[in-house]
C-alpha cells in the first residue's frame, strides 16, 4: 500500500508538470493556431536561466523564480510571436511547424552556447530537506509545491478564460479572428498575449522539472515533449481534459514502472509517453474534408524532361571530374552532401509535392541501413534496404493515413521517438554500431571512395530526374491536386487514403535506400544517427532549401555537409550555427518556398524577360 | 437521377437545412435559388458527401449513397464545382482538367486520351487559348469555367454547379447558358445554383427556391416567378 501511495505521489508530481506543459501548449495553440514545437526548448532555457540567476549569480531563489516566470519568459514569448509567428499568419501547417522547429533548434543552440554541457549543473530542490508525513508517507516540500502550483494554475486558467474580459476575448479570437476584430478585439494582441502566457507556463514546467534531474539541454527540451500526449487528450482545446490526461499519464506510467521488472522498464520506459501520444493522436476524431481550405502555396514551375535529364547528365559529368580533384576528406564531405540530398528527395516527394509533414524520415533511413547491414551489400541487401522501410512506411501510413497536418506530424514524431528508444537502441546496441557494407555492383569498385562519390552523384541525379518525371505524370498531378484541394480531388473520384498510402510508402523506400547508402559511406551506423532531433533538422533544412524542388534539397544538403569545413576556416561560425538556422527560419516568413523556390522564381522571371525580348525583336523585325 | 430526402443539417444550434427534399430527373436542368445563407452550398456538400446530414438520405438512381465518402459518389457519376474556388493552384489550366481526366481513366477505364479530352473540354468552355497558363494567373470568373471543365472531365452523369456564372461578363454568361443547355441535351442532369436569375429562368426546366434552410417553392420558371412567397423572400427584392 505504501509503495502504491509513494508511486502515486511521484507520478502525480510528474503528471502535474506534464499538465503545466500541456496547458501552455493548449493556450498558445487555441489562441494563435500555431502548435509550438519549441515549447520544451523555452522551458529548458527558462530552467537554465533560473539556475544562472539563483545558483550562478546567487540571487535569492524566489526573486530568480519570479524574474524568470513573470518577466523573462513572457517577454521571450511575446518577441517570438511578433518576429516569427505573426508574419506566418494563415500559412499552411508545414510552414508554421518548421518555423517553431527552427525556434527549437535556435534555442538548443543558445542553450549549448551559454551553458556548455562540460560542467554539471544541479538545481537544489525547493525547500530542500523539508518534508511532511501524510498517512505514514513522507512527502517533501518540493513535491507539495509542484502539486499546489499546478492546482493554482489550473484553477486560475479556468477562471481567466471564463470570467475575465480578456480571457473571453481570447476564446473569441479562436472561433473567428475577423469577427473578434470587428467586436474591438485586436487578434494580434491576443495572440501575442497567448504566446507570453504559453512561454510562462513552459518556464514554470521547466523550472519545476529541473530540480528532479540534472540540467541537460537536450533532455529538458525533449522531456517536455511528454506533455504532447496530455495536450492531445484534451484535443488541444479542452483544458480540464488536458489536465486529467496529464495526471493519468503521470500516475499510470509511474505505477507501471514501479511494479514492472527492470527488463520492461529499460525497454519501454523512455517510450511510454510517445506510445501514449501515438495512441491519443489515433483516437482523434477524423478530420473531414472541407471545401474552402486551400493550402495557399503554389509550387515553382517544373523543368521539362529534356532539360532535367540534361542537367542530370552535366551534374554527373561534373561530379566525375571533381571527384579526381578532391582530397579524401573533401570527398567524404561531398559524398555526405550527396547522400543527404538523396534522403531529402523523400521529403520533396512527401512534404513538397504531397503536403504531408513527416518527422520520421531518418527512422526509415535507419531501417534501410539496418536491413542492408543485416543482409549484406548484394542485390538482396539493396532490395531489403528498400523493402523494409517501405513496409514500415506502409504500416505507419495505414495507421496515420487519415491524419493530416499537425496531427500527422505529431504521430510521426511519436513513431520516430519510440523507434529510437525501442528499436534502434536495442537492434544496434546502446552506443554500439552496426557495420553497413557498400552495395556491390558489377564492373564498379564501390570500395573506392572516389568511385562511391560518383555513384552517389549518379543515384542522386537519377532520383531527382525520376522525381521530376513523376511530378509531370498523372501520379504527380494527382498528388499535387490532393495537396492543393483535397475536397476538389475527392469530388473527381480520387481516393485520398490510397494516394497518401502510396506516396508515404514510396517516400519511406527512398529514405531507406538513402540511409543504406549513408551507412555504406561511413561503414557503420549507430543509434545516434537516426535521432528524432536529426529528423527535425533534416526537415528544417529541406524546407529552408526549398521543399518543392530537388535543387533545393541538393543546396540544403550540401550546405549542411560543408558547414564543418567552413567552420574550420571561420571558427566563430560554430558558435552561431544554430542562430544562422534561426535566421533562415525567419526568412520563411518572407518566402515560403525556400532558396530553391527563390531560384525557380528568378528563373521564371528571366524566362519571361527573354520571351519579352524575343517578342520585341520579332515585332521590330 | 438524384433524390434528396428530408435532409437536415445542424451547425451547433443552427439548423442550416430543415427537412429538404428535392429531385433531379434524368436529363433535367434543375435550378436551386435562394438568398445568401439559405443553405444552397450546404445542400451541395451533403449531396457530394463533404457534409454529413443529421437526418435524411441522398439517393443516386436507386442507390442510397448517404454513407459513401465523396470519391465513391464521384465514381458513381457525381461531379461538382465550388462556390469558393477550389482549383489546383500549383497546376496549369490544362493540368487542372487533365488531373480530373486522368482520375477518370484510373477508375473509369473509358478515357483513352486524357490530354486530348482536357483540351477539348477547355475549348468547349471557352478557355482554349489560356490552357497553358498557370491557373493562379486567371481572374475569378474564368476560374469558375476551369472548374466546370474539370468537373466535366470526370464525365459525370449529374453535375452540381455552384454559381458558375458569377464574375462572368454578360456575353460569357450567355455562352455559359448555351453550354448548360448543350450538356443536358447530351444526356446529363444538372443541378444549378446561381444568383443570375435571368440565366436560371432561361435555361432551367424546374426551379426550387430555398430560404432559411427550407424549400419554400418548386415549379417551372413561370410558376416560381409568379409565386408571392418567393417574391417576398427573394425575387421581389432583386426586382425592386
Amino acid at each position: 500500500m505504501t509503495t502504491f501511495l509513494a508511486l502515486s505521489i511521484t507520478g502525480l508530481v510528474v503528471g502535474c508538470i506534464y499538465a503545466l506543459t500541456a496547458c501552455g501548449l493548449v493556450v498558445t495553440y487555441t489562441t494563435s493556431g500555431v502548435f509550438n514545437f519549441a515549447h520544451g526548448a523555452i522551458g529548458m532555457v527558462a530552467a537554465f536561466t533560473y539556475w544562472q540567476l539563483s545558483v550562478g549569480w546567487g540571487w535569492p531563489a524566489p526573486l530568480a523564480f519570479l524574474a524568470v516566470l513573470l518577466v523573462l519568459a513572457p517577454l521571450l514569448g511575446a518577441v517570438v510571436e511578433r518576429v516569427l509567428i505573426r508574419p506566418l499568419y494563415g500559412a499552411p501547417i508545414g510552414v508554421t511547424l518548421v518555423a517553431t522547429l527552427g525556434l527549437l533548434v535556435t534555442l538548443l543552440g543558445v542553450g549549448f552556447l551559454v551553458w556548455p554541457p562540460d560542467t554539471t549543473r544541479v538545481l537544489p530542490k525547493f525547500f530542500e530537506g523539508h518534508t511532511v508525513t501524510v498517512f505514514s508517507l513522507v512527502v517533501d516540500y518540493n513535491q507539495l509545491l509542484v502539486i499546489v502550483t499546478s492546482v493554482v494554475v489550473a484553477v486560475g486558467l479556468r477562471l481567466f478564460f471564463s470570467r475575465t474580459r480578456l480571457g473571453i476575448a481570447m476564446r473569441a479570437v479562436v472561433d473567428d479572428p475577423e469577427l473578434a476584430a470587428l467586436a474591438g478585439t485586436k487578434p494580434e494582441r491576443v495572440s501575442q498575449l497567448s504566446w507570453a502566457m504559453g512561454a510562462s507556463l513552459a518556464a514554470l514546467a521547466g523550472v519545476l522539472l529541473a530540480p528532479l534531474q540534472t540540467l541537460n539541454v537536450t533532455e529538458l527540451t525533449l522531456l517536455v515533449i511528454n506533455g504532447y500526449a496530455a495536450a492531445m487528450a484534451g484535443r488541444l482545446r479542452n483544458l480540464p481534459a488536458t489536465v486529467a490526461g496529464a495526471l493519468v499519464i503521470g500516475v499510470s506510467s509511474s505505477l507501471v514502472l514501479g511494479y514492472a521488472g527492470p527488463q520492461v522498464v529499460n525497454y519501454v520506459r523512455p517510450a511510454i509517453p510517445m506510445i501514449l501520444l501515438f495512441i491519443a493522436v489515433l483516437f482523434l476524431k477524423q478530420e473531414r474534408l472541407r471545401a474552402g481550405s486551400l493550402a495557399g502555396l503554389r509550387m515553382p514551375r517544373t523543368t521539362g524532361l529534356r532539360q532535367s535529364v540534361g542537367v542530370g547528365v552535366v551534374f554527373v559529368v561534373v561530379a566525375g571530374f571533381v571527384s579526381g580533384q578532391l582530397s579524401p576528406a573533401h570527398l567524404a564531405i561531398g559524398s555526405q552532401g550527396l547522400v543527404l540530398a538523396f534522403v531529402m528527395l523523400s521529403l520533396v516527394l512527401l512534404s513538397g509535392y504531397g503536403g504531408q509533414v513527416s518527422l520520421c524520415q531518418l527512422t526509415f533511413a535507419g531501417l534501410g541501413a539496418y536491413a542492408m547491414g543485416k543482409t549484406g551489400g548484394g542485390a538482396l541487401g539493396l532490395l531489403a534496404a528498400i523493402a523494409l522501410p517501405a513496409a514500415a512506411g506502409a504500416l505507419v501510413a495505414l495507421t496515420v493515413v487519415r491524419l493530416r497536418g499537425l496531427f500527422l506530424a505529431l504521430a510521426t514524431l511519436a513513431f520516430a521517438q519510440a523507434m529510437d528508444q525501442i528499436f534502434f537502441n536495442h537492434a544496434l546496441g546502446y552506443g554500439g554500431t552496426l557495420a553497413i557494407p557498400r552495395p556491390r555492383l558489377p564492373f564498379v569498385d564501390t570500395a573506392d571512395d572516389q568511385v562511391y562519390f560518383v555513384l552517389l552523384a549518379v543515384v542522386l541525379a537519377l532520383g531527382s530526374v525520376g522525381l521530376l518525371v513523376l511530378r509531370r505524370r498523372a501520379f504527380g498531378r494527382r498528388l499535387i491536386a490532393l495537396n492543393d484541394s483535397p475536397a476538389a480531388s475527392a469530388t473527381m473520384g480520387v481516393s485520398p487514403v490510397r494516394t497518401r498510402l502510396v506516396v508515404f510508402t514510396v517516400s519511406s523506400a527512398v529514405a531507406g535506400l538513402g540511409g543504406a547508402l549513408l551507412g555504406g559511406l561511413h561503414g557503420s551506423v549507430s543509434p545516434n544517427d537516426f535521432l528524432l532531433l536529426n529528423s527535425c533538422v533534416l526537415l528544417l533544412l529541406a524546407t529552408l532549401g526549398g521543399l518543392y524542388t530537388p535543387t533545393g534539397a541538393f543546396l540544403a544538403a550540401m550546405s549542411y555537409a560543408l558547414f564543418p569545413e567552413l567552420q574550420k576556416l571561420v571558427p566563430e561560425l560554430g558558435q552561431v550555427q544554430f542562430l544562422l538556422t534561426g535566421l533562415g527560419v525567419l526568412a520563411l516568413g518572407r518566402n515560403r518556398y525556400g532558396v530553391g523556390g527563390q531560384l525557380a522564381d528568378a528563373g521564371e522571371k528571366l524566362r519571361a524577360l527573354r520571351l519579352q525580348r524575343v517578342g520585341v525583336a520579332r515585332a521590330a523585325g | 437521377m438524384l433524390r434528396v430526402e428530408d435532409v437536415e443539417v445542424r451547425f451547433g444550434g443552427v439548423q442550416a437545412l430543415k427537412g429538404v427534399s428535392l429531385e433531379v430527373p434524368d436529363g433535367a436542368l434543375v435550378g436551386l435559388i435562394g438568398p445568401n445563407g439559405a443553405g444552397k452550398t450546404t445542400l451541395f456538400n451533403v449531396i457530394t458527401g463533404l457534409e454529413k446530414p443529421f437526418r435524411g438520405r441522398v439517393l443516386m438512381g436507386d442507390q442510397d449513397v448517404t454513407s459513401l465518402p465523396p470519391h465513391q459518389r464521384a465514381r458513381r457519376g457525381l461531379g461538382r464545382t465550388f462556390q469558393r474556388i477550389e482549383v489546383f493552384s500549383s497546376l496549369t489550366v490544362h493540368e487542372n482538367v487533365l488531373a480530373a481526366a486522368e482520375a477518370r481513366r484510373s477508375w473509369g477505364r473509358d478515357e483513352p486520351e486524357p490530354a486530348r479530352s482536357a483540351s477539348e473540354l477547355l475549348e468547349r468552355v471557352g478557355l482554349g487559348d489560356v490552357e497553358r497558363e498557370r491557373v493562379d494567373k486567371l481572374p475569378t470568373g474564368l476560374l469558375r469555367l476551369v472548374e466546370v471543365a474539370r468537373a466535366l472531365a470526370s464525365r459525370p452523369r449529374l453535375l452540381l454547379l455552384d454559381e458558375p456564372g458569377s464574375g462572368l461578363s454578360t456575353h460569357e454568361s450567355e455562352a455559359l447558358g448555351d453550354l448548360l443547355v448543350d450538356l443536358v441535351r447530351d444526356g446529363r442532369s444538372i443541378l444549378l445554383v446561381e444568383h443570375d436569375v435571368e440565366l436560371v429562368m432561361r435555361v432551367c426546366q424546374q426551379i426550387h427556391v430555398l430560404d432559411f434552410g427550407s424549400i419554400i417553392a418548386t415549379g417551372t420558371p413561370d410558376q416560381v416567378q409568379r409565386d408571392p412567397v418567393v417574391q417576398a423572400a427573394y425575387l421581389g427584392t432583386s426586382a425592386a
